[in-house]
């Protein structure tokens, strides 16, 4: 096990480095002169010049990329251009509140969109499984904002059940989560039940199944006792790949719920232009979903026995 | 905005790797029956029938011969819908209904676009992974795990970015980071293909690699390429949405994105829905139809789905 | 899932359900069988679980109504970048600097037009006849808040010292402050401080380096209360620039003690201490108990004491013990929290406008038997749109330039996007300020259609013909993208064509500052209250990369520019502005829009609160009837 984990992380070095690359040369192409930016009024070509040699930005490109692993190594991310900040620091900031959002709207969305379509794949081809196809469609188009701007309105301000917005740490930041986890979860819930029903679908159809039916097995318990497992590894999967939209996922929610999150940062940088602070939101999400795929694999591991961990 | 949508939506990918559970092994059944059981699927025709009006739509939009005053004040703002505007109009007096068959045309052009450049990048690499493995597999597996270990969102506003925004950055940005998917699919049935009789016995007549992998294997992997591309296309009609909002997407031009991003505190501020909806509705239908027909598509061109 | 070579890995038996027969020992793992059997227990309970989810999400998820004491509650409008006054740039950050920084003067309260009184100082600057010489007294006795920066916690007395430092230091190039041009070229010997503050090792090293000891000719501690400036020529806003947050008083113990981090810590000697920042959420300021010398004014126009605004005449500064600031990032949240009284100043949302105040300009009034108010104000800004001169069409042709003034409805952009909050402009310099002139009106400053397109005709491209698709440059925002496709319907409308181009803020700044842009949308706000903030934006040498980014060029403006930036208000000084007005109007380097009217909502139970186009946030003057609030929001 620790050595087929330990293999993992090795197998990870080269996607990282091929990741840092990828990376470092967009927002190079990109980037642009931020001096202009740092500078502002009355700048002129003299200090431009100056400002420009300061940071690094005429060095050959190669160079400037090695200075770049080179931080990452140490874990500078640098200093945002935008608010001067030490990019680290606001990582560390933004994590806890992205996380208490994300995890459990994201566990809720999971379990009941998995409940809900093995209620489809009971009553699958009827009306009440076509109305769901068409239901979980139009939460697939439904654009967020309406679920955000809408229940905002109504719930929080009209009917008063919710705060508007704010956060707070720990157990006290409950009440603020609460409308924004809703929405998450009947945001989240559309793509995922037409993913899980077409695999349990998929399950349900298969011989076994139907021998295990023909055996006397009731609806349910086929479902639960044969369904259900094997469909475990898609479901794991999709819950793995979920993993980097932890915070890229809540990037509106954020921002409407004044929740100072890591997608709350992600949109102010955008709008900003603020490329080291985009750059380490794509590496910190991508170093994530490395690691998001190494647990997966070690839970099929786990789950599905055909699976040998050597 | 699940960004969750660039994952392949029938999970081909997990029961690829898991091997055998990709289902039965046998010889490619005849592809002909499964085209006539597709053209016996109403809800499929149905979907069929809608995609084929959008794209008229589309087409006539693009040609100008419908909808040519979307930039032009036609009345004053916010005009609910009435018997002059059916769709109303928005702040500057512009038809909403006009706008809204305009952004038909975009969405399309975006949806095939970027299907256009993901797909044929996909099927390419996943054949060649496939086939050849070793140093070539394992610099494709390389490179299409880098790609897609990068937030799939983040990596399509760098491009975007890069390229200089608009519609043509936009469809290129969602199609060179929307291949990963088809090219897994495609590899990892490829791998399976490659030892089949068939494979085995061109071989043997003495076929070339080239000749083998795309007069004998790629027809046989085609319907998997054929469902990818649908997936492709109505990721790409969602992506465009979201970066419209984010302020890179088609620029000077009145894309459904584009008109969600307008209406969206006009909605509760003026209580102005009726671009909100039209925009949505437009975009529902489409991907609806999207869906039942790939769902249709898939009982009907994949082997181990035997239903109904 | 990635890494594909998996498949190689994994063992294949051939088979049915897996889960019956060969694995059914690790079936039977606690996990997997727990798991089964609350998936099928909660499948037949499934509705009757979203339901209690949801309901019990709801239930104890509404906000309780605790005391709130006398406590300030505010929106900002964005997530803020900085409290050190030398990088606060943009208007949120000066907001919350101000609460804690002081500078030797400041912007009188109740006065207008806006006038400066001592703050740090002790009594006006005492100038020498030729204008050039300044010496100030400081107040004495005012010492800087505590702070662990300060040997034993404490505060010390703030000298003149203090002041010469400040100003060093933010003319040091290391800070890399947004705010140099306010002394760029104006006192004697600080531009050499500058050229050779170059040459410093960059930071982290050398906070304090030996340079600043040195003594420059023109700023100068002439004791330890006394402090003495030189002026290269004789600018009579300069005592405006001393207010100016760029110059306000810092200690040194905190730059050196922080380093890299005084971004994030305020020390000063203002009515409130950082207590408070939680990054993208909100930043909390308590009552500094050593700010003595802060006082109510006294003196107002009759209108004010009318208003009740000299209830508090001569009482000490603040009243208020708390401020709590905040972040908004969108504005209907901001916008719903103060309906509900979670705050208790906001602006109008663009597109609650309609909701909130009715055609005739007055609240409607379900919100005001909330107890919400209506303050009306003119911003000292001017919005526009730039050409830049140095593109080789719209450069050569000032009647082109003047047709799509003409055709460019100035009105309707009023109407739609400010919601008729806007006065529309003849000339950058906005009402409220010395040139202001609400009866000049250029000869293309208004909207004429045929006019236009007659002028157009002459100018060789009738109906547009032989003119390329131009380009007009915005920033991100629905808002201002719509902006930009109102102006291209403007411009359709006589046969241009239009592009309109997105971009963020520093793309934006970047094309600008490498002259590559046709047509932009841009807008000014008053740094100070004189017409030469307005007016240098046309002087040529201030071309891009500097503030005149329509590269405009004429030896006539740019001459009288330098005749007027050096002498008092007068009647002479009207004549000049006056011509350098007209001189624009001809020009059309810009297509002038509109000056905004800045609509405020406050509840009844915020008192003293006067809009201040300078100042954003004087709350130190600003009083809470607790009493009344209560009375409004219960608890």
């Amino acid at each position: 096990m620790i050595a087929y984990v330990t293999r993992r992380l090795l197998h990870a070095i080269p996607v990282l480095l091929g990741i840092s690359i990828l990376v470092f040369m967009l927002f190079h192409v990109v980037g642009g002169n931020p001096v202009y930016r740092m500078l502002g009024k009355n700048a002129d070509a003299e200090e431009i010049a100056r400002m420009t040699h300061q940071l690094g930005l005429d060095r050959p490109v190669w160079a400037q990329y090695l200075h770049y692993l080179a931080s990452l190594a140490h874990g500078d991310f640098g200093r945002s251009w935008e608010t001067k900040q030490r990019i680290s620091t606001m990582l560390a900031e933004g994590f806890w509140p992205s996380l208490s959002l994300a995890v459990p709207s994201f566990m809720i969305a999971s379990v009941l969109a998995v409940l809900i379509s093995m209620l489809a794949v009971l009553y699958r081809y009827r009306k009440a499984d076509r109305i769901l196809v068409v239901l979980s469609v139009l939460g697939m188009s439904l654009s967020i904002l309406a679920f955000i701007i809408g229940a905002q309105f109504l719930l929080a301000y009209r009917y008063d059940l919710f705060p508007i917005s704010g956060y707070e740490n720990g157990f006290r930041g409950l009440p603020y989560l609460a409308l924004p986890m809703l929405i998450w979860v009947a945001n989240q819930l559309g793509g995922d039940v037409r993913y899980y029903r077409s695999v349990l679908l998929e399950e349900i159809n298969r011989e076994y199944v139907v021998t295990a039916r023909a055996r006397g097995l009731s609806k349910g318990q086929a479902m639960y006792r044969h369904v259900l497992p094997n469909a475990l590894i898609p479901i794991i999967t999709r819950l793995v790949m979920g993993i980097p939209l932890l915070f890229t996922g809540s990037l509106l929610l954020e921002n409407f719920f004044g929740i100072p999150g890591l997608g709350n940062m992600s949109v102010n940088a955008l709008n900003a232009s603020d490329f080291p602070v985009i750059e380490a939101m794509t590496l910190f999400g991508s170093a994530l979903y490395i690691a998001a795929n190494i647990i997966g694999d070690v839970l099929y591991a786990v789950f599905d026995p055909r699976v040998k961990l050597s | 905005m699940s960004a969750a949508s660039n994952i392949p939506l029938e999970g081909a990918e997990p029961l690829a790797a898991a091997g055998p559970r990709t289902g039965t092994t046998e010889p490619r059944s005849p592809r002909r029956s499964s085209w006539g059981k597709l053209l016996r699927d109403k809800s499929a025709m149905a979907a069929l029938a809608v995609i084929l009006v959008y794209v008229v739509v589309a087409l006539l939009a693009m040609s100008h011969l419908i909808a040519r005053h979307y930039q032009e004040a036609l009345g004053t703002a916010y005009v609910p819908p009435s018997r002059q505007f059916l769709l109303g109009t928005d702040l500057l007096g512009r038809s909403v209904l006009q706008r809204v068959v305009h952004g038909t045309r975009i969405a399309l052009a975006v949806g095939f676009v970027s299907t256009g450049i993901a797909i044929p990048i996909g099927v390419l690499f996943g054949l060649l992974s496939g086939f050849y493995r070793k140093r070539v597999d394992g610099f494709i597996v390389w490179f299409y795990t880098t790609v897609d270990s990068i937030p799939y969102i983040l990596l399509v506003l760098a491009l975007a970015l890069v390229m200089g925004k608009g519609l043509v950055a936009v469809c290129i940005a969602l199609g060179i980071t929307s291949w990963v998917g088809a090219c897994r699919v495609v590899r990892g049935e490829v791998i399976k293909q490659k030892e089949l009789e068939y494979v085995q016995a061109a071989r043997a007549m003495g076929a070339g690699g080239g000749r083998i992998l795309f007069r004998h294997i790629l027809p046989n992997v085609m319907h998997l390429v054929l469902i990818q591309a649908s997936l492709v296309f109505v990721d790409a009609v969602k992506s465009e949405v979201i970066l419209s909002y984010l302020g890179v997407g088609v620029q000077g031009e009145p894309s459904w994105g584009v008109m969600i991003d307008d209406a969206r505190i006009e909605l509760i501020g003026r209580g102005a829905w009726w671009q909100f909806v039209s925009a949505t509705t437009a975009m529902f239908v489409l991907l609806l139809a999207f869906n039942v027909f790939n769902d249709a598509l898939r009982d009907a061109l994949d082997p181990k789905f035997k239903t109904k | 899932m990635s890494q594909a070579p998996r498949n190689t890995r994994v063992s294949v038996p051939r088979g049915r359900s897996l889960w019956t027969r060969e694995a059914r020992a690790s079936r039977e793992t606690a996990v997997s069988s727990l798991l089964t059997a609350l998936c099928a227990a909660l499948a037949d309970y499934a509705p009757v679980a979203v339901l209690g989810t949801t309901l019990l999400l709801c239930i104890g998820c509404t906000p309780s109504r605790k005391h709130l004491g006398n406590v300030f509650r505010a929106p900002l409008g964005s997530n803020l970048k900085t409290l050190d006054p030398a990088q606060a740039s943009d208007q949120y950050s000066n907001q919350c600097q101000f609460q804690v920084y002081e500078t030797l003067f400041e912007y009188k309260y109740l006065s207008r037009p806006y006038d400066i009184q001592p703050c740090l100082a002790a009594r006006p600057p005492e100038i020498s006849p030729d204008g050039k010489t300044y010496v100030i007294h400081m107040r004495p006795g005012v010492e800087f808040q505590d702070d662990v920066c300060f040997p034993g916690g404490k505060g010390r007395l703030v000298t003149a010292r203090d002041f010469v430092y400040s100003i060093k230091r933010m003319c040091d190039v290391r800070v890399k402050t947004f705010g140099w041009w306010i002394f760029d070229g104006k006192v004697v010997g600080l531009d050499e401080f500058r050229k050779k503050s170059e040459a410093l090792p960059p930071y982290p090293e050398q906070w304090h380096p030996a340079l600043y000891d040195e003594d420059l000719p023109g700023l100068r501690a002439l004791d330890d209360s006394t402090v003495q400036i030189m002026l290269i020529q004789p600018y009579p806003y300069f005592k405006d620039i001393l207010a100016m947050p760029y110059a306000a008083i810092i200690p040194h113990e905190a730059v050196e003690y922080y380093g890299e981090e005084f971004l994030n810590h305020a020390v000063g000697t203002g009515p409130y201490k950082l207590t408070e920042w939680r990054h993208g959420l909100r930043l909390v300021f308590d009552r500094n108990p050593k700010y003595h010398h802060g006082f109510y004014p006294t003196e107002g126009a009759a209108s004010d004491s009318a208003a009740g605004l000299l209830a508090d005449a001569g009482k000490p500064l603040p009243f208020i013990d708390r401020i709590v600031f905040t972040i908004f990032e969108e504005t209907q949240p901001m916008w719903l929290n103060f309906l509900r009284g979670n705050l208790d100043r906001s602006t109008i949302p663009k597109d609650n406008y309609g909701d909130a105040v009715l055609p005739s300009k007055s609240l409607r009034s379900e919100y005001e038997s909330k107890g919400i108010e209506l303050v009306q104000a003119k911003d000292l800004d001017v919005f526009y749109v730039c050409f830049n001169l140095e593109d080789p069409i719209l450069g050569k042709h000032k009647m082109l330039r003047q047709a799509m003034s003409l055709a460019y409805d100035a009105k309707q952009v009023i109407e739609l996007f400010a919601n008729g909050r806007g006065i529309t402009a003849q000339s950058p310099i906005p009402p409220g300020l010395f040139g202001y002139d609400s009866t000049f009106a250029g000869p293309y400053g208004h909207y004429d259609l045929e006019a236009a397109k007659a002028l157009l005709s002459k100018a060789g491209f009738p109906g547009g013909q032989g003119l390329p698709e131009f380009e007009f440059l915005t920033m991100t925002g629905s808002d201002l993208r719509q902006q930009g496709e109102h102006f291209a319907q403007c411009m359709a409308r006589i046969g241009i064509k239009i592009k309109v181009s997105i971009f963020t803020w520093p793309e934006y700044l970047d094309r600008l500052k490498r002259k590559q842009t046709q047509i932009m949308r841009a807008a000014w706000s008053a740094d100070y209250p004189d017409p030469e903030n307005f007016l240098q934006l046309l002087y040529g040498p201030n071309a891009s990369p500097g503030e005149n980014n329509a590269n405009y060029r004429n030896p006539e403006y740019d001459s009288l520019y330098r005749v007027m930036a050096v002498i008092p208000d007068s009647p002479e000084r009207l004549k000049v502005v006056r011509r350098m007005q007209e001189l624009l109007a001809e020009d059309c380097p810009w297509i002038y829009s509109y000056h905004r009217i800045n609509e405020t909502l406050r509840y009844q139970w915020l008192k003293n609160h006067v809009p201040h186009a300078v100042l954003d946030a004087p709350i130190k003057y600003y009083r809470i009837d607790a009493e009344a609030r209560r009375g409004y929001l219960g608890g």
